[in-house]
């Protein structure tokens, strides 16, 4: 194979693909990336077997083929050359030639053969989902997902289409067993019975997702697969499997008779908290919340440091409560949220809290506080 | 010796056989008569009274020597938490003297008095007036060794026993130490003294005069120190337990009383000490990532040990006892078993955060209960199903008395 291309579109493809190639070296096919060059595309494939991605950019083929290299060594490469134009030619025994100005590299690669299997999608089976949608609801639930990975099962967002009434709604949940965000968003088109049954979506694969439907308005494609999801957009195809179990029943996690109601300013909570968690340490972890008629107080105490608090309005009418949280939790939920007024619906010191921005009913944390 | 170190005035407090004494002041019936306290289901001495030693009792002989030794002896089961009682009541009064107690053992301390004669007068006297104490209160008795630094004051107080006042000054250091064997010194077992001793090292003076050289090449860094000893210089301080290093893990062990093969047994004992490490965990609210199982087989010699490094911080019993029963599984088992350890480390505080997940609320809210209930009616009031197996009901908590154990603390471990 034989082909000829330009320094930045080659540079940023081989970028794109950093963050896929498997880094521990247990399998070297998975550190490298899969080059085939067809008509006058050349197409870029990398995988860890949990996510895959393929992306396909314009340049001058000579002679069609395929072959994998380092991906890492590779990029390395393009990153430091020089001249616009790029040769990139096989030889015998897997051997790949650079050539660049007067730079020349001879680099060795592994067998196409031995590269994983990728899906090839069939088009009748996409489902349109807007990208920017679709962005946002990874950026309002992925802060809760757990890094934890023997609890594979919330290594990932769980993605269902609901029907509401003649709505159809497309929800995600992720939670880390302490705290949980819901986002549901108004689905238009057809639904897929892989999202009426609902799939856990990777980690890994949800950042793609994120990365690829970042700063564009278009649609996305989506569909499934020998137990993977796969979206298109454009010229790139991300696949991921899909986590192989049984995400907890959220429904029971979310409180139904949260009758004290406490709204504040998003922005002067947000600022306050960021504050006083300062003082909270790993082994005092936590903020106090003293919740009065009009006025919320928020201190923390550290007896190798010191202690801090600050008032803050709030608009509350039920009796005094005194509860602690972890102060990152709230400051994670607040973080993604754009409204000015926030609202947190709770009942007791020890039962789930409820946050919501004032304006978004398709939002929902849930955050467990911590014991007094 | 360098002149910080020679304006200290460092104590050791050696409580005269502890655990015998303890055991004649409470029943007066075996006061003045040779007695020995025995590890229970165990057939060890673990301490003779006076009276038992003037015949040759010692410690760690079995019950048929020491019988052979002296036929009039009586034994006498240990009660471990009697001692651990009155160690405890011994060292708050220490500490009425100078906050600088260090615990060594449970009837071994040291005090730094440096600070505290402007008050008292001199080191003499707060020996004489803790003496008094403990004699009134107790009925116990102790050598106590002054003098200018941890070791000449630990070999002070081994000099006149029982009941022993023995002050070394720094003048004197040089006299005392001339003729002494090195294996008076703490630190010096058999082993070092066999090494040294083909050097042609017999005395202190002889090690304190040895080229350092030559003790460096044959010893490495400890031939410095082992120079130093032999002349008397010891620069360590007197370490009061809150400044002592953050505690690193929590862990229990157990010696059984017959050494056992069947697995079903194994994992009843390996269940009992998750409890403890479990308990002892959540009292002091830490949680940790790696867990350690160690096996001592019946010959005593051979110890398996393994450790797994988990994902999450844990402090359950019931996760403790999944991840130990995880690593048995891995081991093939040579021998009958003697002894089993459980352990706990990589320790971080806990956070307090409740779970979100209803279950794993439960879960812990059930084990606060339990241990809420343990707390007020003692241990294993509520516990596993399987451990309420009727023969070993007796026989919970920690048989032992590590040499880890201190008053207070993480390191404050229930015996019984």
């Amino acid at each position: 194979m034989e082909f000829k291309i330009l320094k930045e579109p080659f540079l940023r493809a081989l970028q794109r693909v950093q963050g896929i190639v498997e880094k521990k070296n247990t399998m070297p096919i998975l550190s490298n990336v899969l080059i085939e060059a067809l008509n006058d595309n050349i197409y870029i494939l990398a995988t860890d077997l949990e996510v895959g991605i393929k992306t396909s950019h314009a340049a001058t083929v000579i002679e069609e083929g395929k072959i994998t290299v380092s991906a890492k060594k590779l990029y390395e490469i393009i990153k430091e050359l020089s001249d616009e134009e790029i040769t990139f030619k096989t030889k015998d025994n897997d051997w790949v030639e650079l050539k660049s100005g007067k730079a020349q590299f001879n680099i060795v690669g592994l067998s196409p053969d031995e590269f994983p299997y990728f899906p090839r999608i069939h088009d009748e089976n996409l489902i349109k989902i807007s990208g920017s949608m679709l962005n946002d609801m990874i950026e309002k639930t992925s802060y809760a997902i757990c890094h934890d990975e023997t609890k594979y099962n919330l290594n990932g967002i769980f993605v269902k289409a609901v029907e509401d009434g003649d709505r159809k709604l497309l929800r995600m949940v992720a939670t880390d067993g302490h705290r949980l965000s819901i986002v549901e968003r108004e689905l238009s088109g057809s639904i897929c019975p892989e999202l009426s049954n609902g799939a856990i979506f990777p980690k890994k694969g949800i950042f793609e997702l994120k990365k690829i439907t970042e700063d564009v308005d278009d649609d996305i494609e989506m569909t499934f697969m020998d137990n993977s999801a796969v979206v298109k957009k454009g010229d790139t195809i991300v696949v991921m499997r899909l986590v192989d179990g049984e995400f907890p029943d959220y429904t029971r996690v979310v409180p139904a008779n949260n009758d004290l109601l406490v709204t504040v300013d998003r922005e002067p909570f947000l600022r306050a908290l960021k504050r006083i968690a300062i003082l909270s340490s790993e082994k005092f972890k936590g903020v106090k919340f003293n919740i009065d008629p009009e006025l919320l107080e928020i201190s923390s105490s550290n007896p190798e440091i010191g202690e801090a608090k600050e008032e803050i309005e709030i608009s509350y009418t039920g009796n005094t409560m005194v509860t602690r949280f972890n102060a990152k939790y709230i400051i994670d939920v607040l973080s993604v949220l754009g409204d000015e007024t926030v609202q947190l619906h709770m009942k007791s010191e020890m039962t789930p809290a409820i946050i919501k921005p004032a304006s978004d009913d398709g939002f929902q944390a849930i955050i467990m506080p911590m014991r007094l | 010796m360098t002149r910080a170190e020679s304006c200290r005035i460092i104590m050791h407090v050696d409580m005269n056989a502890f655990f015998a004494s303890v055991e004649q002041q409470r029943n007066p019936e075996l006061r003045g008569k040779p007695i020995a306290v025995i590890g229970r289901g165990r057939t060890v001495v673990t301490t003779a009274s006076y009276e038992a030693r003037a015949f040759g009792v010692k410690t760690g002989m079995n019950s048929w020597q020491a019988k052979r030794a002296c036929p009039q002896l009586i034994f006498v089961v240990g009660d471990n938490r009697k001692y651990t009682w009155t160690s405890t009541r011994i060292i708050e009064m220490m500490r009425d003297y100078t906050p600088l107690v260090e615990v060594f053992s449970i009837d071994e301390a040291f005090l730094d008095v440096t600070h505290s004669l402007e008050i008292f007068g001199s080191a003499e006297r707060i020996a004489a007036l803790l003496k008094e104490r403990i004699r009134e209160q107790f009925g116990l008795t102790c050598s106590i060794g002054i003098a200018p630094n941890k070791m000449l004051a630990k070999l002070a107080s081994e000099m006149k026993k029982p009941d022993g006042l023995t002050v070394i000054e720094p003048g004197e250091v040089k006299r005392v130490l001339e003729r002494l064997p090195v294996k008076e010194l703490c630190g010096i077992g058999r082993k070092t003294e066999r090494q040294l001793f083909l050097l042609g090292i017999r005395t202190c003076g002889e090690l304190g005069r040895f080229p350092v050289a030559i003790l460096r090449n044959k010893f490495g860094i400890v031939g410095d120190h082992l120079s130093r000893m032999g002349r008397g210089e010891d620069d360590s301080p007197v370490i009061p337990a809150e400044e002592a290093a953050e505690v690193k893990s929590v862990g229990h062990s157990m010696t059984l009383d017959t050494d056992i093969n069947e697995r079903r047994e194994i994992l009843t004992y390996l269940l009992q000490l998750s409890e403890m490490v479990g308990r002892r965990a959540r009292r002091y609210g830490v949680r940790g990532k790696t867990v350690t199982l160690s096996i001592r087989y019946a010959d005593f010699d051979t110890w398996v040990g393994r450790q797994e490094t988990l994902s999450c911080y844990i402090n359950r019993s019931e996760d403790i006892y999944r991840e130990i029963t995880a690593i048995l599984e891995s081991i093939v088992l040579t021998q009958p078993v003697r002894l089993l350890g459980v352990r706990l480390s990589n320790l971080r505080y806990d956070s307090d955060q409740l779970p979100l997940l209803t279950e794993q609320r439960k879960e812990l809210f059930l084990t606060d209960a339990m241990d809420a209930v343990n707390d007020r009616y003692g241990n294993f009031t509520v516990t596993f199903g399987s451990l309420l197996d009727a023969g070993k009901l007796r026989d919970k908590g920690s048989k032992v008395i590590s040499p880890a154990w201190r008053p207070d603390g993480l390191r404050n471990v229930e015996v019984k």
